[in-house]
Order: C-alpha cells, then sequence, then structure tokens
C-alpha cells in the first residue's frame, strides 16, 4: 500500500536556502558549447561545417541510433570550432563538441510544422517522433532518451510526474512549476493522447507549499492529481517514489516502466509540452545556481552550451578559489573550476568557497551499521564496503551491489567518513571490465576451439578422402584386372578360334 | 532519519562518558583502585598500539587517538577485580591489544571483543588472581599498595558474588539460605544500565542487541528458576549481579565484532544471554560474559549472512 514515505534516507538540512525560487530569464548568451556525447549510445555526427550559419532549434547534429536524440542549436549564430572539449565527468573526459556564436539575432527554425494544439489529431507515432526530433532527454539528471521511455511505457496505467528535487538545494524544479503550472498540466494532457495511463500523479515534496498551491489551482484535470510526499532525500528515486505513491514495488533489474508506470521529470514533462504544442526543440533548461560564492541562490532559465561563468556573472559571485560541484553535494560530480557548460541535464551548479579545510581522511569501517539504517533500499552498505575493498565481486553480488542506487546516503552518515559509494562505483566497474574480459575470453575460446575443430575437420576430411581415392584406385586396380581378365580371355577365346579355323582349314 | 553526526573518535569517546556512572558506583562501593587499574590499562594500550603500529609500519597518530584502543583498556580494567596485581592488567591489556586487535589488522578489522579475549586469557591464566574480590571498601593506599604488591595481604580478598553463590550451592546450600542482596552489584548495574541508555538515546548503539541479550538471559534464567527454584537463582539476581548491563549496553554491542544486520543483532544479543547463563550456572568460571561473547564473535559471519534483510525489488 501506498504510504507516502519509505524507509532510511536522510533528513537533509537545505544547504542553500532560497526565499524566492522565480525563474529568471537571462539575455542569450554570446557563446554555447554543445557536446556530441549524450547519457546513452554513440558521439551524435555533426552535419554542420565549420563556419556554417546555424538557426535556433536547427538541428546540427544526428545520430543513427534510433534509441537517441539528435542535438540543436541552441543560438542563431556561426559554427566557430568542431573540436574536443573537456565534459563534466569524474575523470575530466574528452568529447567532441560544435561551438556556436551568437549573431545576437536568435532567429529560429520555422516552428509551424508539426502538431500544434491540435495534437490530437496525431499519432502516437507522430508525438514520440516528435518527442525524439526535439532532443527530449530526462531533465531530472539522467538524461535517458525520452521517446525510448514514453514508448517502453505505452501499456502504462499511471504517469508519475516527479516534482521532487533529487537533492536539498536544488530549486529548479520548483521554479519550473512556480513558472508554468499550465504547460505541466498540458504537458500531462499531451502523455495521456500517447499511452493508456488512466491517470497521472504529480508528486511535489512537502516544503513547497507554493508550488503545490499553485498547480491545485490550474488543474482543472480530474485525472491529475497532485501529492505531497515528506522531505526527505531519495524519495524523488525512480524506485523509491513509485514505492511510496503506488505501493509498488519494482522488483530488482526492472524499471517503472515493467510495472505500467511512467515517471517522468517535471522538466522534461514542460519540454514535450514545448515540442509537441509549441514545436520548439529542447534548447533551453532551469538550473539552479547556488553556493557560498554566490550568496543568493537562483534559477536561471539558460540556453544549452552556455558557460558556467555566464550564468554565475549574473550572481553576486565572489571571486577566490572554488570549490565546484554539479548536480547536487550527494550524488554530484566535484569539477575542477567553472569551465564547463550546460547540457541537457544540468540541474544545478554549486560553487563553494574553498575553506581550504582539509579533507577529513576515512578512517577504518568500525560495522556500527549507522549505513544499513539509512539505506533507501535497504542493502547492507557495511558489507558492500568490506567485499568491495577486498574486490570480491562475487560476494558483493550476493549482497546486492547492482540494487544499489548510489544515493550517498550511507556515505553521508558514515562516522568514519569512507567513500563508500565510490568503493561501489568502483565494483561495478570491476565487474563489468570481468564481464567484458569474459566475454573476450569466451570469444578467443570460441574461435581457437573453432579452430580446432576446423583443423581436425580438414584432416578428418582429407583423410576420408585420401581413402576415398585409394579405394577407387584400388577398385580401378580391380577394375582393370577384370578388364584385362575379359580381353586375355577374348584374346584367348580370339586365338583358340583361329587355331581352329586353322584346323578346320586343314582338314 | 536523523544522524547524531558524530565521527568514529567521538563515538569511542561518548562510549567512554557513559562508564562514568557504572565505575562510580563501582568506586563507590570497592574503593577508587580501580582508577588505578584503568590509567595502568590505558597507559599499557597506547605504548602496546603505537609499538606494534610502528612495527606494522602503519600511521601511529590517527590510531592512537581514535580512542578505541583506551575503550578496550577500560572495559578490561573495570572486568577484572580492582585490587588485582598490575602486572595482571598489563599482560591482559597487551594480549587484547595485540592478539585480540593489532595482529588482525587494527581497529575494524578484529574478529574478537579484544576486551573480553584479553580478560578470557587472564582468566584461564591467572585463575587465582582474577577471581579474588572484595566484597567491601578498599581505600587508595590499601588499593595501591595491593595491585603493585607492596604489602600484598592475602585476608583481603575473597571470592566474588557469582562465585559464592556457585560455591555455596555446590556445597548443597538452599538458594533461601544464600544472603542474596546484591545491594553493591544492583548500583553498579544500574549504573551500566544508565549509561547504556544515555547511548541509546545517542544512537550510539542500537537496541537490538542490548535488549535481546538481557531477553535472552532473563528466559533461560527463569526457566531455570521454573524447573528449580532451589537450585538456580532467579532471573532478578541474574540481571543484577556480574557483568550483566556492562554485557548488555558496552560489550555485547562493540560494532566491530558483532552482527551488523538488524535481525542478525537480535540473535546475536539473544544468544549471548543464554548462554551467559548457562556457563553461569553450568560452566566452571563464575562469571561468563567473556566467553559467552567470544563464542558468538565466531558466529558472526554466518549470522550476517543468513540475515541479510530483503533489498528493495528482490
Amino acid at each position: 500500500m501506498p504510504n507516502f514515505t519509505f524507509k532510511g534516507g536522510l533528513k537533509l538540512e537545505n544547504p542553500y536556502p532560497a526565499e524566492e525560487i522565480d525563474l529568471i530569464r537571462i539575455p542569450l548568451p554570446d557563446k554555447v558549447i554543445l557536446p556530441m556525447q549524450q547519457r546513452i549510445g554513440e558521439q551524435a555526427k555533426p552535419i554542420v561545417g565549420v563556419g556554417e550559419h546555424v538557426l535556433t532549434g536547427q538541428v546540427i547534429a544526428t545520430i543513427d541510433d534510433e534509441r537517441c536524440a539528435p542535438v540543436h542549436a541552441s543560438i542563431s549564430g556561426k559554427v566557430v570550432a568542431i573540436d574536443e572539449q573537456v565534459m563534466v565527468h569524474q575523470s575530466g573526459l574528452k568529447a567532441q563538441c560544435i561551438s556556436i556564436e551568437s549573431d545576437g539575432k536568435d532567429d529560429w527554425v520555422d516552428t509551424s510544422i508539426g502538431c500544434t494544439e491540435h495534437y490530437e489529431l496525431c499519432t502516437p507515432e507522430t508525438i514520440y517522433n516528435k518527442i525524439r526530433v526535439s532532443g527530449i532527454v530526462g531533465m531530472g539528471g539522467a538524461g535517458f532518451p525520452t521517446h525510448t521511455k514514453v514508448q517502453l511505457a505505452e501499456n502504462c496505467h499511471t504517469l508519475l510526474v516527479n516534482a521532487t528535487e533529487c537533492e536539498p538545494g536544488i530549486t529548479c524544479d520548483a521554479s519550473l512549476m512556480l513558472a508554468y503550472p499550465t504547460k505541466i498540466i498540458r504537458g500531462i494532457e499531451v502523455l495521456f493522447h500517447v499511452n493508456r495511463a488512466e491517470r497521472a500523479i504529480i508528486a511535489i515534496e512537502d516544503d513547497k507549499p507554493e508550488a503545490i498551491a499553485l498547480l491545485k489551482k490550474y488543474c482543472k484535470n480530474d485525472r491529475i492529481s497532485i501529492e505531497e510526499i515528506p522531505t526527505k532525500y531519495t524519495s524523488g528515486a525512480e524506485k523509491i517514489l513509485v514505492k511510496s505513491l503506488l505501493g509498488i514495488e519494482i522488483p530488482s533489474g526492472k524499471f517503472a516502466s515493467d510495472v505500467g508506470v511512467l515517471c517522468l521529470n517535471v522538466g522534461t514533462v514542460v519540454a514535450i509540452f514545448d515540442a509537441v504544442v509549441e514545436n520548439r526543440p529542447l534548447i533551453s533548461r532551469a538550473v539552479t545556481v547556488a553556493g557560498s560564492a554566490v550568496k543568493v541562490p537562483k534559477n536561471f532559465q539558460v540556453r544549452l552550451g552556455a558557460s558556467y561563468d555566464y550564468l554565475l556573472s549574473f550572481t553576486d559571485f565572489e571571486e577566490g578559489k572554488h570549490k565546484v560541484s554539479v548536480a547536487g553535494m550527494m550524488m554530484g560530480i566535484e569539477l575542477k573550476g567553472t569551465n564547463y557548460s550546460v547540457t541537457k541535464n544540468t540541474n544545478c551548479i554549486f560553487v563553494g568557497m574553498d575553506e581550504k579545510s582539509t579533507p577529513a581522511k576515512a578512517k577504518e569501517c568500525i560495522r556500527c551499521g549507522l549505513c544499513n539504517t539509512v539505506c533507501p533500499v535497504d542493502l547492507l552498505p557495511q558489507q558492500l564496503y568490506w567485499y568491495s575493498k577486498g574486490e570480491n565481486i562475487d560476494k558483493a553480488f550476493e549482497y546486492n551491489l547492482l540494487d544499489c542506487i548510489e544515493c550517498g546516503c550511507c556515505s553521508y552518515v558514515c562516522p568514519s567518513q569512507i567513500p563508500l559509494v565510490n568503493y561501489y562505483q568502483f565494483s561495478k566497474a570491476l565487474y563489468r571490465q570481468q564481464v567484458n574480459e569474459k566475454e573476450q575470453n569466451d570469444k578467443a575460446r570460441d574461435r581457437f576451439e573453432f579452430r580446432e575443430l576446423r583443423l581436425e575437420r580438414n584432416k578428418r576430411e582429407r583423410a576420408e578422402m585420401m581413402e576415398a581415392k585409394k579405394k577407387a584406385l584400388k577398385e580401378k586396380m580391380a577394375s582393370d584386372k577384370a578388364q584385362k581378365n575379359i580381353i586375355e580371355a577374348a584374346v584367348e577365346r580370339v586365338s583358340s578360334s583361329k587355331s581352329d579355323i586353322k584346323e578346320q582349314d586343314g582338314n | 532519519m536523523e544522524t547524531n553526526h558524530l565521527d568514529t573518535n567521538q563515538i569511542m569517546r561518548q562510549v567512554i562518558y557513559a562508564l562514568v556512572l557504572g565505575v562510580g558506583a563501582q568506586i563507590y562501593f570497592f574503593g577508587p583502585s580501580v582508577i588505578v587499574q584503568i590509567l595502568l590499562a590505558s597507559v599499557t594500550a597506547i605504548i602496546a598500539e603505537a609499538v606494534f603500529l610502528q612495527i606494522r609500519g602503519a600511521k601511529i597518530k590517527p590510531a592512537i587517538t581514535d580512542g578505541s584502543a583506551i575503550l578496550t583498556a577500560i572495559l578490561l580494567a573495570i572486568s577484572i577485580p580492582s585490587i588485582a596485581p598490575w602486572w595482571i592488567i598489563v599482560l591482559g591489556v597487551l594480549f587484547a591489544i595485540i592478539f585480540g586487535k593489532q595482529i588482525f589488522g587494527g581497529l575494524g578489522n578484529n574478529p574478537f571483543n579484544p576486551a573480553m579475549l584479553g580478560y578470557a586469557f587472564l582468566l584461564i591464566s591467572y585463575p587465582v588472581q582474577m577471581t579474588q574480590w572484595l566484597g567491601e571498601f578498599v581505600s587508595i593506599s590499601q588499593g595501591i599498595d595491593a595491585i603493585f604488591g607492596l604489602n600484598y595481604v592475602d585476608s583481603l580478598t575473597g571470592a566474588t558474588r557469582l562465585d559464592d553463590v556457585k560455591t555455596q550451592l555446590m556445597l548443597g546450600t538452599q538458594i533461601s539460605d544464600i544472603n542474596l542482596e546484591p545491594v553493591s552489584q544492583l548500583w553498579i548495574n544500574v549504573g551500566f544500565l544508565l549509561g547504556g541508555i544515555y547511548l541509546l538515546l545517542r544512537r550510539i548503539i542500537f537496541w537490538q542487541i542490548p535488549f535481546s541479550l538481557l531477553l535472552g538471559l532473563a528466559l533461560m534464567s527463569a526457566a531455570l528458576f521454573f524447573i528449580d527454584p532451589s537450585q538456580f537463582t532467579s532471573p532478578y539476581f541474574h540481571l543484577a549481579n556480574g557483568a550483566t548491563m556492562l554485557a548488555a549496553f558496552f560489550i555485547a554491542t562493540d560494532p566491530v565484532s558483532a552482527s551488523t544486520t538488524p535481525k542478525g543483532r537480535i540473535i546475536y544479543g539473544f544468544f549471548i544471554g543464554i548462554l551467559i547463563v548457562v556457563i553461569r550456572v553450568f560452566g566452571g568460571y563464575p562469571d561468563a560474559v567473556a566467553f559467552a561473547v567470544l563464542l558468538m564473535n565466531i558466529t558472526v559471519p554466518l549470522i550476517d549472512f543468513y540475515t541479510q534483510p530483503k533489498a528493495f525489488g528482490k
């Protein structure tokens, strides 16, 4: 049964409480850098060249993989570079990016072709395709291509709109709800048209009464309900949300779509509305900028590809040595500096002053078990740590390592300050490596075994052939001999008959 | 859930603070000699730990300042007779730190409770010194004399209460004829109980182990008492005597050597409770906490494996 909350998790203080959570629209950036690499699949291939002029919303890179989305220009202007840039990634990975310099005009591609508000006349396939070509991916942070997710959940019974902020300190979803309540409601109605969901639930944390009131006010559709859930960390994780709101426990290794639930972030719903009804591809998003270096936390609606520095220039930014992280304090990534650009899944940028405090050094695990009590998916983080540390992957799997959602609650409460999640990520990577190696080994072994088999077969076939030839030869020789005998017999006969004739003649 | 956000060092310190009431009661009834034992034990523990870390090539400072060695030392110091000769506690602590903890890789890696390993070692090796207990207050000067052997007076010592009861029962005395009013024992146990409740409230220990240990102990002793009240002491006697509360809240709850799963902790504590009664009643030693805890330490990996909570979606 739904109980609107869940076991474990953490009640965390909002580190950056904001008095106002308005969505601030800022001027166009002078330059954007758009990465070709997305959450899944190969890198997209640029279809524009350096020096080419592009329009806002124009497709500038495509990808053959049907599950992935194309990349659009987020401003109009000139393509100035197509080169490798450092991505937002723990290892400082590089990927190909297209840089566009703005012409300041924001000239759009033709947005009159498409479904418009008469989307009811469009087939679901047309709408799925529209979502795909509009480049929509999960806006909550996961960045999974939305059309694939929506299509998989075609037969779902419930649409769950996740308006719980991923982590404390992030308010971009709240700002979206306050700015576009009708878009959210109408976006849900678009989704009702393409799948069989009987109802939709918008899940909002109870610390956002304004957003709740506003959505309730604008929601005239009785198939849509707005539910408050307690503000508690990891409540926004898909599996946890489905369990606490619908009472359905998604089996290990399965997804929400497998239990008939389509779960989308509220930002994604807005993007679907923009794409389907307004024919505008995904070229901007809401980003929370907070941290001790920016003083007042702010939410910006910003074009994709704009630099962090550009966003920070609209805050009371304090210069100095900074600690930058993206995607939150629990599951986020620490970055070196602010030289990055906003992507489709950049929900927040935290810039704090680096207080030069030496990071707490991890101590030994004393097996206190505090981590067990906060794990929202009921694992034993302490045991997982023990086996991950010893690289005993099989044992870690017996303790359900793969079900870990890497929320970081265990690391957060650990009295020995052990970066537990890093160990789990390491173990998972090790597992993937082992699987790859095994696959390669299997392939190599198969190849080797096949070669052996082939050689064996050749040998056998050759032997059989030789045998057959020998036999044939023998037979031939035998038949030759028989022939010879016949000839000899004939000759004998002839000669004897000749002599008979002679004898007769003689008579 | 709410978290107390203590780090490992603070947890160790909190546990040490929580011992104050129980140790205070010990001092009130038996004199301040226990302080001397605690000091001796702590110094030995720090030196042993530092030397061993040096040999292992590990960092010394973080390990000796984490408070875990001192906690082990204190637990052992308050478990032995407070007038035992100085070399008893020194040997015990050395054994606890070296063979109980460092040899396995230091804090967090020891399968056995180090303090109890030290206690068991002492009890087996030096049964005479380990079972002599004063039923009365010893002044500081008398205590120091006894500890350092300056003026060791045999007549000072006697048997512990649990030992006493056992001996009298063996001699055929009926329970009803034995003086069972354990005032000092009762108050020391109350002291440790209050300290334990403090730890529970601070969420430094979880309720499962103390609760199930006391339950196991009470049920087992109640069963025996029900069978034959003239031969077996009551559950109340078992709860209020010996190291029961110290075991329930401070020794069995040592997280490193205990089970870590919620269900596992209940099983672990429950069987320690049962074993304490069984060893007290039928065993050859007066108190049984050390052996009960050590026996259950062995079973921890097994308990942990079979009491995993059902993971989400499994």
